[in-house]
């Protein structure tokens, strides 16, 4: 099981007028090559920090990376310089992003955006090369009508199509990892389930990694290989797929799993929710983050910060109390 | 969209007609004319030949001019017909270029107007191009260094030049820099011995005199198209796409110029347009100031000396102009973005 992204201890903060917030704090997992690893939690947890984080691509001058590694291949992506940042963005780690309707220059034609990506990694291409590799990277994205596609703007195309195009933007330089940050919360039911089998199909033919950001747990349960779920810039639980939803060991991934509705409650049953808001993070209770939330909370968690622990092989829980933390039912 | 700007070019008859006709009711509506103009000439001329015999100056205040002289200025100047058959009389010569002969100078007004044009065309051409060219570099330059001392002491310079009336500035910088420290002369369009100088010379004598009604001209003009510049860029900056285009691979410049910048520049096609109007409509009070014999003022002295034919000539000619200009926007905003078209 090659590791082909080490994320180590990464720590991001941004700097307001006053205060330097650290977003996250001590991020650490593995993606394993040709695996799909899920991060979920809820908005604002760090989940999209994180991926931009990994590609150097922070909001500036607010955004900056403060501690830890993100080891690509064993480089440390946080330590090169700009330019070979360039040549790993898009090149080796492609990513795709949650709004299709904007993540596309209004004003360029397709068939340019699609080029470019080309025209940057492989400069020795000439136009006929470009145009026939984007005609071969929209065929593969499932689009019809391509010669024409090339021409048209993206205005021109639905949600759907602009994502396909996202994808194969993304994809059109074979990168190793593929980083997608929600990009099924705009689309509608049935173009999610479609563009979930597309990024799936497209990575057992190409064999890449792919770090698949969600708020949504169907999602993870149907594409994702291991997990991780953060909460307040922490991890708090990561395992495999099967450990997360058979047998979760913190009380918020159980909480999350639990306000799922199920087609075989009754109807009108009420849904089960996390009660309480997420802390402020300028805010945060003592001991554990989760704390002010959490049904199971004891003395001891107010006092103790806890750490993320071993609970059997790969699966880890940031919770004090996650030997006593019995499986109910889910 | 061919359709689109035919209908476009078409509705401008029906505007031009609405406007013409508007100012030309009136100035039959206002009082005074020149008709009024004659007859109090005639009343200073009784006057001053009545000067030492002050008894009866009174008596004869609106007999300068005898019932029947008046009836025959009247007819002279066609104030006898009703408003909508002078209209059409005026309006059937201006569709073939005659704008009448100003009631003031007794020359046709077209030849009045053709005589201000290059002073104005000068003037409206060098503020157009040197706002443009600073303004959108700057603003771009602003947006790329938000909150950085560069951009905070520009922006003061900007909203101090914005709030102070450009004929005020056109004053303060006479008494600096013509005044007291005799670096630009005080006014004019060129100097005496204009046509005695050479071909470089002339143009020289002519920056030279522009430069500070230009420099007053501009300070209002900058801060619009700056900030214009300076928020869209920002707002294009800070967009998903040109994130899209920085996970591609594209280092942040190359994002910019690729990606960010021309879709900022969009909203400043939008006014490009009404530009050409710019270009005859020099401030009156900027032209006041400095002494510059051009549109602005032309148009001011035929409202106070009630010189209709001007008036309305000058009227023309800026509708036009404005007009026209209002659907050249519209076809640069339909060059530069895509997802504007003109067709049902």
């Amino acid at each position: 099981m090659e590791k082909i992204l080490e994320v180590k201890n990464l720590s991001t903060a941004f700097a307001t007028d006053s205060d330097l917030i650290t977003v996250l704090d001590g991020v650490s997992f593995d993606l394993i090559k040709g695996k799909t690893l899920g991060i979920v939690g809820e908005s604002g947890c760090g989940k999209s920090v994180t991926s931009l984080s990994i590609m150097r691509l922070l909001p500036r001058p607010a955004g900056r990376i403060t501690g830890g590694e993100v080891l690509y291949r064993g480089t440390d992506l946080t330590k090169i310089s700009l330019g070979e940042m360039h040549k790993i963005r898009g090149n080796k780690i492609a990513m795709i992003f949650q709004e299709p309707m904007t993540a596309l220059n209004p004003v360029q034609k397709i068939g340019d955006q699609l080029g470019e990506s080309f025209r940057l990694h492989f400069p020795n291409m000439n136009d006929d090369e470009v145009r026939a590799q984007s005609l071969n990277m929209l065929e593969s994205v499932g689009i019809s009508d391509i010669r024409r596609r090339l021409r048209e703007y993206p205005h021109q195309l639905s949600g759907g199509i602009r994502q396909r195009v996202m994808i194969a933007i993304a994809l059109a330089c074979k990168p190793d990892i593929l980083i997608a940050d929600e990009p099924t919360t705009a689309l509608d039911v049935t173009i999610q389930a479609q563009i979930l089998k597309l990024i799936k199909d497209l990575q057992k033919e190409n064999g890449m990694s792919v770090m698949f950001i969600t708020h949504d747990l169907g999602v993870i349960a149907e594409i994702c290989d291991d997990v991780v779920v953060m909460y307040t810039g922490h991890v708090v639980e990561k395992g495999s797929v099967n450990d997360i939803f058979e047998n979760p060991k913190h009380p918020y991934t159980k909480g999350l799993l639990e306000s799922i509705p199920r087609l075989e409650h009754p109807r009108k049953t009420k849904l089960k929710i996390i009660e309480g808001m997420v802390p402020d993070l300028l805010n945060l209770p003592s001991g554990c983050r989760f704390g002010n939330r959490c049904p199971y909370i004891v003395d001891e968690c107010k006092q103790k910060v806890p750490v993320l622990e071993k609970v059997l092989d790969a699966h880890y829980s940031k919770c004090l109390k996650h030997a006593s933390f019995m499986k109910e039912n889910v | 969209m061919t359709a689109y700007f035919a209908r476009r070019l078409l509705l401008i008859v029906p505007t031009f007609i609405g406007i013409t006709l508007m100012v030309f009711t009136i100035t039959r509506m206002v009082p005074g004319g020149p008709l009024e103009r004659m007859m109090s000439k005639m009343q200073q001329m009784d006057q001053s030949s009545n000067v030492g015999k002050s008894t009866n100056n009174n008596s004869n205040k609106s007999s300068a001019l005898s019932e029947d002289q008046q009836e025959q200025l009247k007819i002279y100047y066609g104030l006898d017909r009703p408003i909508y058959i002078s209209y059409f009389i005026w309006l059937k010569k201006v569709v073939t270029f005659d704008l009448g002969t100003s009631t003031r100078y007794n020359e046709p007004v077209w030849e009045i107007i053709k005589s201000k044009f290059h002073v104005s065309l000068t003037y409206g051409l060098l503020v157009l191009v040197i706002s443009y060219l600073v303004s959108i570099p700057m603003g771009i330059y602003k947006a790329l260094k938000h909150s950085s001392i560069f951009d905070n002491i520009s922006s003061a310079f900007i909203f101090i030049g914005y709030s102070i009336p450009n004929y005020v500035i056109g004053i303060g910088l006479i008494v600096i820099f013509a005044a007291n420290l005799d670096l630009f002369p005080m006014g004019g369009f060129a100097s005496e011995n204009f046509s005695d100088l050479t071909m470089f010379e002339k143009f020289a004598d002519i920056v030279w005199h522009a430069f500070l009604p230009v420099t007053s001209y501009l300070a209002a003009s900058f801060a619009g198209m700056t900030f214009l510049m300076k928020n869209t860029m920002m707002d294009n900056l800070s967009a998903d796409y040109v994130r899209t285009a920085m996970a591609k691979g594209l280092s942040f410049r190359k994002a910019v110029v690729g990606h960010a910048l021309r879709n900022s520049l969009i909203p400043i096609a939008t006014s490009f347009g009404n530009s050409i109007s710019v270009l005859v409509m020099g401030s009156f009070l900027v032209e006041t100031v400095f002494n510059i014999d051009g549109f602005g003022l032309l148009g001011y002295e035929s409202v106070v000396e009630r010189d209709y034919p001007v008036v309305l000539g000058v009227l023309v000619i800026s509708s036009l102009l404005f007009l026209i200009g209002n659907i050249l926007s519209d076809i640069c905003v339909a060059l530069v973005d895509p997802r504007v078209q003109f067709s049902e």
